[in-house]
C-alpha cells in the first residue's frame, strides 16, 4: 500500500505530474509568447502563479450557492487527474508493481476533471458559470465518441490488448502505431481530442473569456482556484503522454532515450499551443459538428484502414 | 422445502386477506406488508448459496382431505409445481426481497389519509410473492401463471383517476397484458417441439424457424418487462404518473430483475443463440440505449426523465447477456443489480422532491441542495452510478461489458467484426447519460435557490433512510466490485470469470479518501481565514431572477441540431411508439370496416352472395 501511495502522490503521480505540468504550463505560454512577438514569463511562472493563489489571495465562496459542492469538486477533478495520470505514467516509466488500470479505466478517469468543472461551476449559481457548464457538456457529448474511437482503434491495433503496458510492448516489438496511414490519422485525432479535452483554443468555449469571463471557473478564487489550476497543469502533461504511449511506442528512459522521451511531449504541446495561437474560438454547434461529422469520419476511416492493415 | 412455500405464498395469501381489510386500518396494513417483507428477505438470505435443485412442491399437505374431489384436483395441479432452486434464482429472490423490503419501508408513509392508492399494500405483497414465484419457477405454465399476475399487479399500483394517468395505465396494461399473450404462443411451441414444460430440461438449438420463433415471441416478454426497445413505451408514461414508491418497486428494480433473469434464462439456458440473433440482440441493444438517453436529454419532467433512463440502461445488461460468455453474462447481471439499486433511489429521492415542493419540472426547482442534504447525497451517488464514474458500482459493470465487448472481438463473425460500434454506442450512450444527470442534479440541487424553498425541512426518516442504505449500497458495490461482489453474486452461476483488463476498485477507492484528506489539509494549509462569501459575480450586473440560465435549456443545441430535430419532432409525436403505431393500426382498420358496415340491407346480401359464389368456385 506504502508503495502505491508513493506512487500516486509522489512520483510518477501527484507530484511529479504536477511539476512537468507546471513546466509544461511555462513552456505553452513562452511559446504563446513567441507567436505574439512578446517576451514571456519566466521558468517558474506557472508555479508563483499556483502558490500565490494557494496561499496569499483571499478565497470568495458564492453566497446562494451550494458551498460543500463548490469546494469538493476541484478535489474530485484532481484526484480524477492524478489517477488518470498514474495509470498513465507507470507503465510509461515502466514501474511495475502490479497496480494497473486498463485503457477504458484511463478514459473514464479522464472525463471526472471535466465533469467537476460542471458541477463546481454550477454549484457556484452563477449564471455565466452555468452557460459555460452546459458548454462544457455538449462539448464532452460530441468529443466523448470521437475519443471512445481513437482508444477502440488502438486497441484494435494492439490485437484486442487493453493494458497500456502492453500497448507499448506491441509497439516496442514491431515499430510505433504512428508510422501507419491509419496511425497519423488517429493522431490527428487524439489531437483534437485532447485539446478539447484541455478546453484550448478553439475549444474553450465553456471558459470564453472574452463573453462569459472564465465561464465554469468565474466563481473561483483562491486556495479553491489553485487545485482547478494544479489539475490543468496534471492534464497538461499527461495527455500528450497518453499519445505518446498509444502511438508514439512511449518512452525508453535510457541514455538518449530520456532526450527522446522530453522531445515526443514537447512536440505534441508544441502542436496543441499552435494550434491554439492561430485558431478562433468556434461556436459550440461548430464544435460539436466538427466532433460529429469531421472527427468521427477521420477516425472510421483510420479504423478500416486499420482493418486493411494499412 | 417449506421455506419455498413460505417466501412464494406467504406474501401471497397475506396480499389477498390484506384486500379484505377496509382501507381505514391503513397503518395495519402497512405494517404488516413491512414484516412481511422483512420475513421474505431473511429466508431469501437463508437460501442464498444452497446447492441448486429441482424441487416439486405437492399443492396438499400430506395429512388429511385425501380422497375428495378437491384434493384430487390439487394433485393433479401439483405435476406443475416444480421449481428450480438454481443460482440465478437465487440471486434474483434475493435482491427482489431486499428491494421490496426497502420500499416498504419507504411507503409507510402512505398511510397518511390524503395520499390514496387503492389497496397499495394488498398488491404490493402479491407482486412480491409473485416476483418471487417467477424467479423460481421451472414448470413453463407455472411461469407464466407469476409473471401475468405481476403484469396485472403493475396495473393496479397506479392510481388511475385522472384522464393521463388512466391513460397510462391502461397503456401499460394494454402492452404488457399483450407481450404476456405472445409468450404464452411461445410456450405453446415449445411443448410442440420437445413436449416438456421443465425450464431446467430444455436446451433448444435456434436452427428451426419454429425455435427461433418460440425463441423471438419469449424474448418480447423479456423485452416488455425489463423495457427494451421497441417495447418500452409503458415505462416513459408509467414512471411519469404512478406514484414514486411503484416507479421505484416495480419499473425500476422488480420489473428489470425479472425481465433480465428471463433474458438470461432464454439465451443462455433454454436456447442455444445463433450468430444472426446475437447480432439482432445486439442492435437492439445499443438502439435502445441511445433512443432512450437521447429523449431523457429533452425532458423537463424529472419523473419522465428518471423513467426514460430506466429504458436505456436495459440496453447494457441486454447488450452484456448476448455476448453470452461468462464475462458478458455476469457483466449484464452485475449492471442489473446496479440498476435496480440506483434507479429505485432515484425514483425515491424523485418521491421525496415531490413531497416536499410539490413540484415535477425541473424549471420550477434548485439549490436544494442545502435544504435536503441527505437527499441530494444520495441522489448524487446515483446520479455518478449511472452515468459510470469510477469508483462507484455503475462504472464497474459497465468497464465489464466494455471488456466483454473487446474481448467478443475476438471471436469471429460479423456480430464480432462490428465490436467498435457496440462499444462505441455504449459508452456514447454513457456519455450522454452523464448528461441528463447533470441536468437532474443541478436543475434540482444545485443552482440559485428560489426564496420560495428558503424555509423548506429535510424529508422525515422513514423516506431517507432508504435511500442512504441504498446510495451506501451503489458505493459499497462499486468499492468491492471485483474483490467480492462479482466473485460471490456473480460467478456462481456464469463460472469463473477471466478479465481482460485491471480494475482495482478498492484500491482506487481508498486512493478517492486520502485524495479528499489531502484537499481538505490543502484547504486548511492555504488561507482559509481570509473566505468570504459574496453573491455571484455578474461582471458589475444586477442578478435578476429570470435572467438566470436554466438547465432545461442547456441541451437546446442538441434538440435543434440538423439531423436530430426531425427525429426528435417525430418522436414527440409518438411516431416510435408501438403502442400508437398499432393503436393508429386499428383505428384504420375500424375505419375500412365502417365504410363495409353501412347499414343497408342490399349491400349485405350482395356480401354474402359474393362470399357463396367464392366458397362455391372453390369447392368445385
Amino acid at each position: 500500500m506504502g508503495e502505491i501511495l508513493y506512487h500516486f502522490f509522489v512520483y510518477p503521480g501527484l507530484l511529479f505530474a504536477g511539476v512537468i505540468g507546471g513546466l509544461l504550463a511555462w513552456f505553452d505560454r513562452k511559446v504563446t509568447a513567441q507567436v505574439q512577438f512578446r517576451k514571456g514569463p519566466p521558468l517558474l511562472q506557472p508555479f508563483y502563479d499556483f502558490l500565490k493563489l494557494l496561499l496569499v489571495k483571499e478565497t470568495i465562496l458564492p453566497a446562494r450557492g451550494s458551498r460543500a459542492t463548490f469546494l469538493i469538486a476541484p478535489i474530485l477533478g484532481l484526484f480524477g487527474a492524478t489517477a488518470a495520470g498514474t495509470f498513465i505514467l507507470l507503465p510509461l516509466f515502466n514501474i511495475n508493481i502490479g497496480f494497473e488500470g486498463d485503457v477504458m479505466v484511463i478514459f473514464y478517469l479522464l472525463t471526472i476533471p471535466s465533469l467537476t468543472y460542471i458541477i463546481g461551476a454550477l454549484a457556484s449559481g452563477n449564471p455565466l458559470a452555468s452557460v459555460g457548464a452546459s458548454r462544457e457538456m455538449k462539448l464532452i457529448i460530441s468529443y466523448e465518441l470521437t475519443f471512445l474511437l481513437f482508444f477502440a482503434a488502438i486497441v484494435l491495433k494492439a490485437d484486442q490488448h487493453m493494458q497500456m503496458s502492453q500497448i507499448i510492448q506491441m509497439q516496442a516489438q514491431s515499430g510505433p502505431f504512428i508510422s501507419s496511414l491509419s496511425g497519423v490519422l488517429l493522431f490527428i485525432v487524439g489531437v483534437f481530442c485532447i485539446q478539447a479535452k484541455m478546453g484550448m483554443v478553439p475549444f474553450d468555449q465553456a471558459e470564453a473569456e472574452t463573453e462569459l469571463s472564465e465561464g465554469s471557473f468565474i466563481e473561483y478564487s483562491g486556495t479553491v482556484y489553485a487545485l482547478v489550476k494544479l489539475t490543468r497543469y496534471i492534464m497538461l502533461f499527461i495527455l500528450p503522454a497518453l499519445l505518446v504511449g498509444f502511438l508514439i511506442s512511449g518512452f525508453n528512459l535510457s541514455g538518449t532515450g530520456i532526450i527522446w522521451a522530453i522531445l515526443k511531449i514537447l512536440a505534441v504541446v508544441l502542436l496543441m499551443t499552435l494550434i491554439r495561437n492561430t485558431n478562433p474560438r468556434l461556436k459550440i454547434k461548430q464544435a460539436m459538428r466538427f466532433f460529429l461529422i469531421g472527427m468521427n469520419g477521420l477516425a472510421i476511416v483510420a479504423i478500416i484502414l486499420t482493418y486493411l492493415s494499412l | 422445502m417449506e421455506a419455498l412455500y413460505y417466501i412464494i405464498f406467504l406474501p401471497i395469501v397475506t396480499g389477498i386477506l390484506l384486500l379484505i381489510l377496509p382501507e381505514r386500518l391503513k397503518p395495519i396494513k402497512a405494517g404488516i406488508t413491512l414484516v412481511v417483507a422483512l420475513m421474505v428477505l431473511y429466508m431469501s438470505i437463508g437460501m442464498y448459496g444452497q446447492h441448486p435443485e429441482i424441487i416439486s412442491l405437492p399443492l396438499v399437505p400430506e395429512a388429511g382431505l385425501h380422497s375428495s374431489w378437491m384434493a384430487k384436483t390439487l394433485a393433479g395441479m401439483s405435476q406443475f409445481m416444480s421449481f428450480n432452486l438454481d443460482h440465478l434464482g437465487q440471486l434474483i429472490i434475493l435482491f427482489a426481497a431486499g428491494f421490496a423490503a426497502i420500499i416498504s419501508v419507504y411507503s409507510l408513509i402512505y398511510v397518511t389519509p390524503q395520499k390514496k392508492i387503492f389497496h397499495f399494500y394488498p398488491f404490493f405483497l402479491i407482486t412480491l410473492g409473485c416476483a418471487m414465484g417467477a424467479a423460481l419457477a421451472d414448470n413453463l405454465l407455472l411461469f407464466l401463471f407469476f409473471w401475468g399476475v405481476m403484469g396485472f399487479t403493475l396495473y393496479k399500483l397506479i392510481k388511475g383517476k385522472d384522464p393521463r394517468s388512466s391513460a397510462a395505465a391502461k397503456k401499460t396494461l394494454i402492452i404488457v397484458g399483450a407481450s404476456d399473450g405472445i409468450m404464452i404462443l411461445g410456450v405453446a411451441i415449445i411443448w410442440k417441439l420437445t413436449g416438456t414444460w421443465s425450464m431446467s430440461q430444455l436446451s433448444l438449438a435456434t436452427a428451426s424457424s419454429l425455435e427461433v420463433t418460440a425463441f423471438i415471441t419469449l424474448l418480447v416478454g423479456s423485452f416488455t418487462k425489463a423495457g427494451a426497445f421497441p417495447f418500452h413505451s409503458w415505462i416513459p408514461d408509467y414512471g411519469e404518473n404512478a406514484p414514486p414508491p411503484s416507479s421505484a418497486y416495480l419499473p425500476a428494480s422488480l420489473d428489470k430483475l425479472l425481465g433480465i433473469y428471463f433474458l438470461a434464462r432464454i439465451c443462455i439456458d433454454l436456447f442455444r443463440v445463433n450468430p444472426t440473433l446475437t447480432l439482432i440482440l445486439l442492435i437492439i441493444a445499443v438502439t435502445t440505449i441511445i433512443i432512450a438517453v437521447m429523449m431523457a436529454l429533452i425532458q423537463h419532467n424529472f419523473k419522465r426523465l428518471l423513467s426514460f433512463h430506466a429504458v436505456s440502461q436495459v440496453g447494457y445488461m441486454v447488450l452484456g447477456i448476448a455476448l453470452a460468455t461468462p464475462l458478458g453474462v455476469a457483466a449484464g447481471l452485475f449492471h442489473m443489480v446496479n440498476h435496480a439499486l440506483y434507479k429505485s433511489g432515484l425514483f425515491l429521492s424523485a418521491g421525496s422532491i415531490q413531497e416536499k415542493t410539490g413540484q415535477v419540472d425541473l424549471d420550477q426547482l434548485g439549490g436544494l441542495s442545502s435544504k435536503m442534504p441527505v437527499t441530494f447525497f444520495s441522489a448524487l451517488i446515483f446520479a455518478l452510478a449511472i452515468s459510470g464514474i469510477p469508483p462507484l458500482n455503475g462504472f464497474a459493470s459497465k468497464w465489464m461489458i466494455y471488456q466483454g465487448i473487446i474481448d467478443f472481438g475476438q471471436t469471429g463473425g460479423i456480430a464480432s467484426q462490428l465490436w467498435i460500434v457496440w462499444l462505441a454506442l455504449a459508452v456514447l450512450g454513457s456519455a450522454l447519460t452523464l448528461a441528463s444527470f447533470i441536468k437532474f442534479i443541478s436543475g434540482i440541487f444545485l443552482g440559485r435557490r428560489k426564496s420560495a424553498f428558503d424555509n423548506l425541512k429535510e424529508v422525515n426518516f422513514l423516506m431517507w433512510f432508504p435511500k442512504l442504505l441504498l446510495a451506501l449500497t451503489c458505493i459499497g458495490f462499486g468499492v468491492f466490485a471485483t474483490s467480492w461482489v462479482v466473485p460471490h453474486l456473480f460467478q456462481p452461476y456464469t463460472g469463473t470469470i477471466e478479465y481482460i483488463g485491471i480494475w482495482e476498485s478498492s484500491t482506487v477507492s481508498l486512493l478517492v479518501v486520502f485524495s479528499l484528506i489531502l484537499g481538505g489539509v490543502f484547504y486548511l494549509l492555504g488561507n482559509v481565514k481570509n473566505m468570504r462569501t459574496a453573491d455571484a459575480f455578474l461582471g458589475g450586473e444586477a442578478i435578476q431572477e429570470k435572467a438566470g440560465y436554466r438547465v432545461t435549456e442547456f441541451y437546446n443545441t442538441v434538440r435543434e441540431l440538423r439531423p436530430l430535430k426531425g427525429l426528435y419532432d417525430k418522436a414527440e409525436k409518438s411516431w416510435f411508439d408501438i403502442y400508437y403505431l398499432f393503436k393508429n393500426l386499428f383505428y384504420g382498420l375500424h375505419y375500412v370496416f365502417k365504410v363495409l358496415h353501412t347499414g343497408v340491407m342490399t349491400t349485405y346480401v350482395i356480401w354474402i352472395f359474393a362470399g357463396f359464389i367464392i366458397i362455391m368456385l372453390w369447392l368445385l
